[in-house]
């Protein structure tokens, strides 16, 4: 049941990370900021950073948490006794 | 120099000649790749043992299109800072694909989204989504072809329908030698050449222009904004609602997750791991790439703006080319043009292997299960070689806009394939009636709302949003998902029903896919989820039937 609930609360979770983080713009859109960073107005640069930089990152997390939910599975299926293979629908 | 005038290069033989040098390269790359080529596995997934790296190069390559050096920049030109905006989450594709469905498709062993969806849904559904899969296929390759085609034709003075008939062949001979495995090599390859060929370039373009940040291209051009803000004010308005910036993700990030050659992507990958550090691979590069695009857009606008630089709106397209044409030597221009090249190459080789186990795996093996394996292999052959010759033929009388038809297809694989694929892994309810009947309703309420069959019937009649499948995918992505959610919830619950369901394996197909040895039914099963994405999906409907106010 735990490593069930991992592995759906992560997919739910990253997904809308990694939709929100590639859509700044669509944040902007509702609350405009005036102001520069880097010599760019914010509404330009932050929408690009984050979806290189921000999109980046999340991918190392993605990668490790699935990594470790896979393992958690594997540990799971490997606590089933092979009498316990017994379907349960 | 700098009036209105015929770009091409002045030394036609500079451009050929280093085309054809890097596709010497590519021919010997897929020949040594793919001698190994025995099974329908090798073909379409290179047997699936390819490293990470390699993988999330290929991943980039594979996904960046001739549209990087030709159409992007001309639709900055256009569009401005709200397409830079819309560009920016196609970087989700390869993330999401590996996160939602991509490594349970991958334990599953499938050759493409629509084995998933056959094995899943059954035979019907699957040809259905095929079909659509292989309209969507085609119109991404023809974009390609055309472009390939128009690059010779403008830069180094081959006519178009020649250098259609004679490039086309040249590069459709190279894929359906090359399958996937040297596909993979070549697309890896390929990605360094775009990466070399955009950025370097770009640099000396801003160098020439006296931007302080030249060896940095893809970030370091903010010493323009002051003159372009003087000369162009409104460059970096956002212009439109948010309405707009919110259809972006159905039409795009969710049309993606639909996309063939990119999931397919992902099964090539050794392992899971293996997937998911390619991801971070592809992450990192297409970030570069982009960037680097949106600073040539920028150049670009502020050479117009700023420094008398004149370019018609027919040659808007060819902004990249132009650019390093007035800026830079011309075998500068003839390493540019190899890149542009490239990158059509490694998308077209994408959609035709995708084409190629459509036809041969999801359609002809589908129904004739029990042909051999050599003679699948050979049909996946010839179905490549074919979908390459469909598309040059539909390439001789071109459509208009190159980029704009393509992100159009996004869509479509949104409406039609993303949904069933979705629902289908995290969800046991998921039927055929339902996944038969979104991918088919969906799929004529998207294409009947699209500015190309019915022009008087659109949803905002602001062209390049209907054309670009915005509007149109903003309400015809949810009614999917909706109609698959209940049409699956209801026909489960109608017991005259219940003998032409296969309730019991698709079951286990779920748990398997997952990484599980048993079966537990409170798993992938929640009503409450699919609940919400009913409610979620027809406020986003009802939204996008509003006024647009465009």
């Amino acid at each position: 049941m735990k490593a069930y609930k991992k592995e759906v609360q992560f997919t739910v979770w990253m997904t809308l990370a990694f939709i929100l983080v590639g859509n700044v713009g669509l944040i902007f859109s509702i609350f405009p900021v005036d102001a520069m960073l880097f010599g760019f107005p914010v509404m330009y640069i932050v929408p690009i950073l984050m979806g290189w930089f921000g999109v980046f990152f999340l991918t190392i997390v993605a990668g490790k948490v699935g990594n470790r939910i896979d393992d958690e599975i594997d540990s799971e299926n490997d606590a089933l006794g092979v009498s316990d293979e017994v379907k349960d629908v | 120099m700098m009036e209105a005038q015929n770009w091409q290069l002045s030394n036609p033989i500079l451009g050929l000649a280093v085309v054809a040098a890097t596709f010497v390269l590519f021919y010997v790359v897929g020949f040594l790749s793919n001698r190994k080529s025995a099974s329908a596995k090798d073909l379409y997934i290179g047997g699936g043992n390819v490293g990470a790296f390699t993988n999330g190069l290929a991943m980039a390559s594979t996904y960046m299109s001739l549209a990087t050096f030709l159409g992007i920049t001309a639709l900055i030109l256009q569009l401005q800072v709200p397409f830079i905006m819309l560009w920016i989450q196609l970087i989700l594709a390869i993330p999401l694909i590996t996160i939602i469905y991509g490594t349970s498709l991958r334990r599953m062993g499938a050759f493409s989204p629509t084995h998933f969806i056959r094995d899943r849904y059954g035979v019907t559904a699957s040809i259905i989504a095929a079909l659509f899969m292989i309209l969507v296929s085609v119109m991404y390759a023809l974009g390609q072809m055309i472009g390939i085609a128009i690059t010779f034709e403008t830069l180094l003075g081959i006519p178009y329908l020649t250098g259609l008939f004679v490039f086309g062949i040249i590069i459709v001979g190279y894929i359906t030698i090359g399958g996937m495995a040297g596909a993979t090599n070549n697309a890896a390859i390929q990605m360094v050449i775009i990466a070399l060929m955009f950025i370097i370039p770009l640099g000396a373009i801003m160098k020439a222009i006296g931007a302080d940040g030249w060896y940095f291209p893809p970030l370091f051009y903010s010493d323009m904004v002051p003159a372009m803000l003087e000369s162009l004010p409104t460059f970096f308005d956002y212009q439109f609602s948010p309405k707009w910036y919110f259809s972006i993700i159905p039409a795009l990030t969710i049309g993606a997750l639909g996309l063939p050659h990119l999931a397919m992507r992902v099964y090539t990958a050794s392992s899971l791991k293996s997937a998911r550090s390619a991801m971070v691979w592809f992450a990192f590069i297409l970030g570069l790439v982009f960037s680097a695009t949106y600073a040539m857009g920028f150049v670009g606008v502020y050479a117009t703006a700023t420094q008398g630089l004149v370019i018609s709106e027919g040659d808007a397209d060819k902004l990249t080319i132009i650019l390093n044409l007035v800026y830079n030597p011309e075998w500068v221009t003839a390493l540019v043009i190899a890149g542009a090249i490239s990158a059509g190459l490694s998308t077209l080789s994408g959609n035709l292997l995708a084409i190629g186990a459509l036809i041969s795996q999801d359609i002809i093996a589908t129904l004739k299960p029990n042909i051999p394996q050599r003679l699948s292999l050979r049909i996946g052959f010839i179905a490549i070689f074919a979908g390459g010759l469909v598309s040059i033929l539909l390439a001789i009388e071109p459509p208009a806009f190159l980029v704009v038809s393509i992100l159009w297809a996004f869509g479509l694989a949104g409406v039609t394939n993303a949904p069933l694929i979705i629902v289908g892994v995290w969800w046991k309810e998921a039927n055929k009636f339902g996944a038969i009947a979104a991918s088919v309703v969906g799929g004529a309420i998207y294409i009947i709302v699209s500015p190309f069959v019915f022009p008087s019937i659109v949803l905002t009649g602001h062209g390049v949003t209907d054309g670009m499948g915005l509007s149109g995918a903003m309400l015809a992505v949810p009614i999917s998902f909706i109609l698959l959610i209940v049409v699956s919830y209801i026909t489960n619950r109608m017991p005259g029903l219940a003998n032409k369901l296969t309730k019991q394996s698709d079951i286990e197909l779920i748990e398997r896919i997952h990484g599980w040895k048993d079966i537990k039914s409170y798993r992938y099963n929640s009503t409450v989820g699919a609940g919400i994405t009913v409610v979620v999906s027809a406020a986003v409907a009802i939204w996008a039937l509003m006024p647009w106010g465009m």
